[in-house]
């Protein structure tokens, strides 16, 4: 028998019953639809993740920290730990930018001198602030305005969606853009800008109390979190100034202002560092630890954590669609086990005038994976259809979010095809069986067969 | 030429072993029309299964056309079938949910022959049984002797040499079983070896020979 004529005849016989034929296609349908969709969400989570982790660079990125005991996740977003390991000085920064593999680095400490952020009638308490060096190694999602730059002073921030919000411009991000918010400090602040006490030998009348300063800066720009906390972020170079405190000093009877760098006493919180590939992240860090006697940890063991932890969820789901697959194909084996009872004579007939048993068996093989090959591929056109509806939706959440990401559900072409191969096969094995019950049957008993 | 030596058929049912055929020597010349009679159970039908290729002897062998089919396995046979016989059966067999043409271009389909050439043949064999105005109609639309008919274009469809009918008379009534019977017996004028399983007199009587089978053993008879 010609191919062609084997699939004509496998359509013919599987439309001659044709509500059978379609439910028990449809059962196919169900469990390709469910896989199709429960993969293409991890899927996406995951290359969504890694896409995150590529676009801002995370990906080749160093944590290096005083503590040599954090994981990335802690060292990169928890500020740091403790502090009392081998100061991250400028000295430290200037060797490690120095090394092979590293393309640049940017350090980073956390802000504490502020009480509250203030817009208009606005109040609201801020608890992260972070200061860093602009350059290429840390830059955000833009949202509206930009990522602060190397020309940024003292007067730049750029803030997250959420503090935007906060400050009443919740889906306008645009318009806070340029705009000047005042950040209030903590009383007795005496960094860059500050109300200074008045000198201890001027006449007072009673004991001052300590002052609180407004500092105003300019909104450049709204930017996406990276781990979706809200944060303030600001320039290095103004974080130093902030950072520093006045003191009045009297010698020889004439009082005089002292700064007090604190920034070069403590040393920096973290220093992010890129390496110039992905592939070369963990050499980095080996080295940075060897030489310096820091903390360094990359993103990829992060990475390969989380990538675990979404495959894990992967098959848990992929194994629920699996189930509904696997029910779909006893409902196959029954089709077909009937079609083999109810065409018994027809059966008989074929033989009869020529048909092999191989013949046979290939014929109803290949009845049950069309059956199979009609499921996947309509369970995949439904998914396809549900993909395509979740997108606009998913994009909505997202936005409100303030992520940038765009259309990040997607069907990979790998699953299309895994999916409908799967159910083909799925169908064929279920046919083997129901097959080989048609080859084996005698021709004169089929013929008899009532 | 159809030739049998000392076929024996054996089943078991339960623990009874039933001789279908009990040592069958049988020859059948090319062209000849022969009738295979006797009661029901007799083993006339097991013979003609045999001869047909449908069956396989428990012992002795079977030589037809050159083709030992006491030897064959299963591929062998089914090429057999599909080259050398065509099968009528009593009850027609025909698929009543596709049309007469298609019916008999299915055996066909098994010889690997393309769909335009099927259609040809089937049409022509259609029109050699006088249902040219009927092809595309469902078995379910045809009379009792069309649905015969059918079946002998079926039967032809492969060009076979021998014809194998059993009881193909046995669901008709007179008038429409004797037009059937004619209809073979122009095939077998043709040249094709004709074999009809009957337990019908009438029928047996336009046979060039008659063969009895009683309880497994056969016999020649005299018309």
């Amino acid at each position: 028998m010609r191919f062609v004529d084997y699939i004509a005849l496998a359509f013919r016989n599987l439309g001659r019953q044709k509500l059978r034929s379609f439910l028990t296609v449809l059962a196919i349908i169900i469990g390709a639809t469910s896989v199709t969709i429960m993969l293409a969400l991890v899927t996406s989570i995951k290359s969504f993740f890694l896409q995150e982790f590529n676009a801002t660079g995370q990906i080749r990125q160093i944590a290096v920290t005083q503590a040599t005991d954090l994981t990335y996740g802690q060292a990169r977003y928890g500020g740091g730990g403790s502090r009392s390991g081998v100061k991250l000085t400028d000295e430290m920064l200037g060797g490690i930018k120095k090394l092979p593999h590293v393309a640049n680095a940017s350090p980073q400490v956390g802000l504490y001198m502020f009480d509250s952020v203030n817009y208009k009638d606005k109040k609201l308490s801020v608890s992260n602030f972070q200061a860093y060096e602009p350059n290429d190694v840390l830059s955000y999602d833009v949202i509206a305005g930009r990522n602060l730059t190397e020309q940024d002073q003292a007067g730049s921030v750029t803030l997250t969606a959420e503090y935007a919000d906060k400050l009443g411009f919740k889906g306008q991000y645009q318009q806070l853009v340029g705009k000047q918010i005042t950040l209030q400090t903590v009383p007795g602040y005496t960094g860059a800008g500050a109300n200074l006490p008045p000198s201890p030998l001027a006449a007072r009348v009673a004991e001052p109390p300590p002052l609180a300063t407004n500092l105003s800066a300019t909104v450049v720009g709204v930017v996406g979190s990276q781990t979706g906390q809200a944060a303030m972020y600001f320039p290095l170079a103004w974080a130093r100034g902030l950072l520093q405190t006045q003191d009045w000093k009297v010698t020889n009877g004439k009082a005089a202002l002292v700064a007090t760098d604190n920034l070069a006493k403590t040393g920096y919180q973290t220093i992010t560092v890129a390496a110039d590939a992905a592939e070369n992240a963990n050499g980095v860090a080996q080295r940075i630890r060897d030489q310096f006697g820091v903390g360094a940890s990359t993103a990829q063991d992060f990475i390969k954590k989380q990538l675990a932890i979404f495959n894990i969820i992967g098959y848990v789901l992929g194994g629920i669609g699996g189930i509904s697959l696997a029910v779909a194909a006893v409902g196959v084996v029954n089709t077909m086990v009937m079609a083999t009872m109810e065409r018994t004579r027809e059966i008989g007939v074929m033989r009869a005038v020529g048909a092999k048993r191989a013949t046979i068996s290939r014929l109803f093989t290949l009845e049950a994976s069309l059956l199979g090959l009609l499921g996947g591929v309509l369970g995949i056109a439904i998914g396809y259809a549900m993909v395509t509806v979740a997108n606009p939706l998913v994009n909505k959440q997202l936005a409100a979010n303030g992520i940038s990401a765009k259309d990040i559900v997607i069907l990979p072409p790998w699953l299309v095809v895994g999916v409908i191969i799967v159910t083909t096969l799925i169908g064929m094995l279920a046919g083997l069986y129901p097959a080989r019950r048609a080859a084996k049957l005698n021709p004169v008993e089929a013929l008899r067969h009532e | 030429m159809i030739q049998l030596d000392h076929i024996t058929r054996t089943y078991r049912l339960g623990d009874e072993v039933i001789h279908a055929l009990n040592d069958v020597s049988f020859s059948v010349r090319p062209g000849e029309f022969v009738a295979i009679i006797g009661p029901s159970g007799s083993g006339k039908s097991t013979l003609a299964n045999i001869i047909g290729g449908l069956d396989r002897p428990t012992s002795g062998t079977v030589i037809v056309d050159g083709n030992n089919l006491s030897k064959d396995r299963d591929t062998k046979l089914s090429e057999y079938r599909n080259h050398h016989v065509g099968f009528i059966f009593q009850s027609f067999n025909l698929q009543n949910d596709i049309s007469a043409l298609d019916n008999v271009m299915m055996p066909l389909l098994f010889s690997k022959i393309r769909r335009a050439e099927r259609r040809k043949r089937a049409q022509e064999c259609l029109r050699a049984v006088g249902l040219a105005d009927r092809m595309k109609h469902k078995a379910t639309e045809l009379s009792g002797g069309q649905r015969q008919r059918v079946a002998i274009a079926r039967a032809l469809a492969v060009r076979p040499s021998i014809i194998i009918a059993d009881e193909p008379t046995g669901n008709l009534d007179t008038a429409r079983g004797q037009e059937i019977m004619t209809l073979l017996k122009n095939l077998n004028k043709k040249g094709m070896t004709l074999l009809v399983i009957t337990h019908d007199l009438t029928v047996a009587k336009q046979a060039s020979r008659v063969v009895q089978i009683l309880d497994g053993r056969l016999q020649e008879r005299k018309v």
